[in-house]
């Protein structure tokens, strides 16, 4: 296992990034993964006149936005056995088929607790190919020792 | 809805029995102004969720993830964890099994909604053989820019009742049971 240490870690630190283009076929496979089968995610003909967005198209769930940015974090974070605590999303645009989502993730705060309770924050950032933000996420990690 | 073909993604058990088309009972389905904040006490889900090894793969290919600790039995269970892990957003799908079709919080499968951002705290992860139920109760409604906000508080436990999760769930929806109809005919019910 990796070893990764809170002593080791820094403010500003930058976690290795993510990139994934998303298609219909991806917003059908994650609704059969979350059973969120909802309409706006999985309809195009229905889409193309409800357009909760105000956009004729359908878009990827939130949840997987969320989950893309969020692997930033479980990918650094679960070979050293650190654990995810706790995360807050805001989801900015909505995210079209054919979109490029690339995510980002920096360690922004470090808090000196105790051993065992010492965490960190990390801002997570998902962004289109145009680097407009689609959603963000702050992510605490707790070290365990 | 029928007329999309997900029976071709379908690979574990609880997939081939959940339904797919969210339309067909939208119109039981909880609206903004018809929450009833009065009572707080616990609203158990309408099923329990029993965790299985493919329940955690396949949410972990759905979100793209093919993290070896999330998807790869034998090499989880020679790591330090001993089996697999959820990812992290794994619980989406524990609460929209477990909300159901029929009972209350089923505002979560509400034609024309809007994800506006979620808030979750994990205690301990999600582990393979555990039963997990939840309980949740309205948490908030408030109305900003035009747009009509809702969201629960749901508490996870698995059967020894240890708390494993906490989801503070919210979306924007339609305000009322006439613009969920509209959205179930395929016209805007919000204004965006």
């Amino acid at each position: 296992m990796e070893k990764v240490t809170f002593d080791s870690v820094q403010v500003g630190q930058a976690l290795p990034s993510l990139s994934h283009t998303v298609s219909q076929e991806t917003f059908w496979k994650n609704a059969v993964a979350s059973f969120d089968y909802n309409p706006v995610h999985c309809d195009p003909e229905w889409v193309a006149t409800a357009q909760p967005f105000g956009i004729p198209q359908t878009v990827a769930h939130g949840m997987m936005t969320m989950s893309f940015m969020v692997s930033v974090a479980a990918n650094w974070a679960f070979p050293a056995m650190l654990k995810i605590t706790r995360m807050q999303s805001k989801f900015v645009r909505p995210v079209p088929a054919g979109t490029t989502v690339t995510c980002t993730g920096v360690i922004s705060e470090k808090h000196v607790i105790s051993p065992g309770k010492n965490f960190v924050v990390l801002e997570l950032k998902a962004e289109n190919q145009n680097n407009e933000i689609l959603g963000l996420c702050k992510t605490t990690v707790v070290f365990p020792d | 809805m029928n007329r999309i073909n997900f029976e071709r993604f379908f690979e574990t058990e609880k997939q081939k029995i959940f339904g797919t088309d969210f339309f067909a009972d939208a119109e039981d389905y909880e609206a903004w102004d018809e929450i009833d904040f009065e009572s707080q006490e616990d609203i158990p889900g309408e099923q329990t969720f029993e965790v299985k090894a493919e329940d955690l793969k396949y949410y972990a290919a759905g979100v793209l993830d093919d993290n070896p600790f999330m998807t790869d039995e034998e090499y989880a269970r020679n790591s330090p964890y001993g089996g697999l892990i959820p990812h992290p957003v794994f619980l989406t799908q524990i609460t929209f099994w477990c909300i159901g079709v029929k009972g209350r919080g089923n505002w979560i499968r509400t034609p024309g909604a809007r994800n506006p951002g979620q808030e979750v705290e994990i205690y301990e992860p999600f582990r393979v053989g555990e039963i997990i139920h939840i309980k949740m109760r309205p948490h908030d409604r408030w109305i900003k820019r035009k747009k009509y906000y809702l969201n629960y508080k749901i508490d996870f436990y698995n059967q020894d009742n240890v708390k494993k999760a906490c989801w503070i769930v919210e979306l924007v929806l339609p305000k009322s049971k006439e613009d969920i109809r509209k959205f179930i005919k395929g016209i805007r019910g919000v204004e965006v």
